[in-house]
């Protein structure tokens, strides 16, 4: 199976280079894949994830994150590669002067969908994410966990090939961080997403095959 | 509110420029249509013992645009109406060649004094009297007082773009945000823009309104009956047509070059 993901002596770093985070790592991920990444605090399991979508250049080595080599990017290609992904951020990152509808349907605004199919689909995703009622509140009107389900249902609105999730439920409860988790897995197996959560904790109850990286000492080393 | 604050924030240092930039078009106009109206009535009288071409005067000096011979008999009359017994074509025969004439342009008094100069450097030009003093102590009022609008309209335009930038701060921080997470999804830059850019083609359209008309009031309602002989007679002056292109070309360009400025320092930073 073709990889989406491809690693090879990958080094990241800030500072210009100074402060390197990740070092020598090599790893794929393939097509259809559900990965979890964990590590501990400052690891760099963010920083890899800001690799993947393009706003970290990698110092040395290759990334290539569907068939685009990430170090050699230009910023049209950059674009056109985030238009395919969904991305999660544990502080959601939703524009709070939009509607929870128009947040989930940025995704297709960007694209340049009809209004009829933003709305069809703005319905179809709310409805999954169980917030049909809050379409017309603001991101600032809803609970977190409300919230990250707005983040996941803007992730999902293009079907991305690529779902990045950094945190998803790190500020969440249980029963929120649950609903997210069975988003992510139905987006894996069902649309067949790839899908690379960043995450302190793996959940005890996941149901579907994933594989698990953990970033230690610089390195990323598969444990599962 | 919040809202037309922020319009009114933009708008206002935008009108500041526009109104500038039309008084400095109209004082152009008005010194230009001046500048005509002297040159037109400015002439140079020559007395010259030879006969002289335009083209032997072109040749002394290219200022000078237009030769007018004098009529001898006319001038002879005038003397003959004072003498008993003087016959005219004795007095023709005494006279020398008298010439008016009129520059391309309405030269400086140091241009015209080396005109003067050059003519009486010639063999056979006996006198040459230069007129239009009179004009040179209001032409020199209309250009200082020209040059004391343009300092002030130049002081005005450079607090009013201070103001643009202050508020182009306004619209970095209050955007910011919005336009990074756009960008995290891949929107370009003029859609991550779109919402700046319509608000400030919507307030360059409303400033530029907004001058076009004060100035088209002036020209069509307060110049006929504003009493100001210039104004009277070339209402024009106040303005002009394509007046209302060229302010809203400039409103247009500050908004755009605004805008890109907000979009470019919103953008992510690759590290």
């Amino acid at each position: 199976m073709a990889n989406v993901i491809a690693a090879s002596k990958l080094t990241l770093a800030y500072d210009n280079g100074r402060k390197e985070i990740i070092k020598n790592a090599s790893f794929n991920v393939r097509k259809g894949e559900f990965v979890f990444i964990t590590g501990p605090s400052g690891s760099g399991k963010s920083t890899l994830l800001k690799a993947l979508y393009g706003a970290l250049r990698p110092k040395e080595g290759t990334l290539t994150v569907g068939g685009l080599d990430m170090g050699r990017i230009g910023r049209g290609k950059l674009q056109e590669l985030r238009t395919h992904l969904g991305i999660i951020f544990q502080d959601y990152k939703l524009i709070n002067e939009w509607t929870v509808e128009k947040n989930v349907v940025l995704p297709l605004i960007i694209a340049g969908y009809s209004i009829d199919i933003q709305q069809t689909q703005a319905k179809k995703l709310l409805r999954h994410v169980k917030l049909t009622e809050q379409a017309d509140r603001y991101p600032l009107e809803l609970s977190g966990g409300e919230q990250q389900r707005v983040g996941v249902a803007r992730a999902l609105s293009k079907n991305p090939f690529l779902i990045l999730a950094d945190e998803p439920t790190g500020n969440l409860d249980e029963y929120s961080s649950n609903v997210i988790w069975d988003l992510m897995e139905n987006a894996c197996d069902q649309l067949g997403s790839t899908v690379v959560v960043v995450t302190h904790r793996i959940p005890t109850m996941f149901n579907i095959p994933y594989r698990h990286f953990i970033i230690e000492s610089k390195g990323i080393y598969e444990v599962r | 509110m919040k809202s037309v604050k922020d319009h009114l924030m933009f708008l206002l240092p935008l009108l500041a420029i526009l109104l500038g930039v039309e008084f400095f078009l109209v004082f152009d106009r008005v010194t230009k249509n001046y500048e005509e109206k002297l040159r037109q009535s400015y002439s140079i009288l020559v007395v010259s013992e030879k006969v002289m071409s335009p083209k032997d005067f072109r040749r002394i000096d290219p200022h000078i645009a237009r030769t007018d011979p004098i009529d001898k008999k006319t001038i002879a009359k005038e003397i003959a109406r004072g003498m008993q017994n003087a016959a005219d074509a004795e007095i023709l025969a005494a006279l020398p060649h008298f010439y008016n004439l009129h520059l391309d342009r309405y030269l400086s008094r140091s241009d015209v004094e080396k005109i003067r100069k050059k003519l009486l450097a010639v063999k056979g030009i006996k006198k040459v009297e230069t007129f239009g003093e009179n004009h040179r102590a209001k032409y020199n009022l209309f250009i200082f007082l020209k040059i004391i609008f343009w300092s002030f309209a130049g002081l005005m335009s450079l607090v009013s773009i201070f103001l643009v930038m202050k508020q182009m701060e306004v619209w970095q921080l209050a955007h910011r945000e919005r336009m990074q997470i756009m960008e995290i999804f891949g929107a370009p830059m003029l859609l991550r823009s779109g919402v700046l850019f319509r608000m400030g083609i919507v307030d360059a359209l409303l400033a530029t309104g907004i001058a076009v008309s004060l100035f088209a009031v002036l020209r069509y309602y307060y110049a006929p009956i504003s009493g100001i002989e210039i104004l009277m007679d070339r209402q024009a002056l106040l303005f002009e047509p394509r007046d209302a292109a060229i302010l809203a070309g400039i409103a247009l360009a500050i908004v755009i070059v605004a805008v890109l400025n907000v979009a470019i320092k919103s953008r992510e930073r690759q590290e």
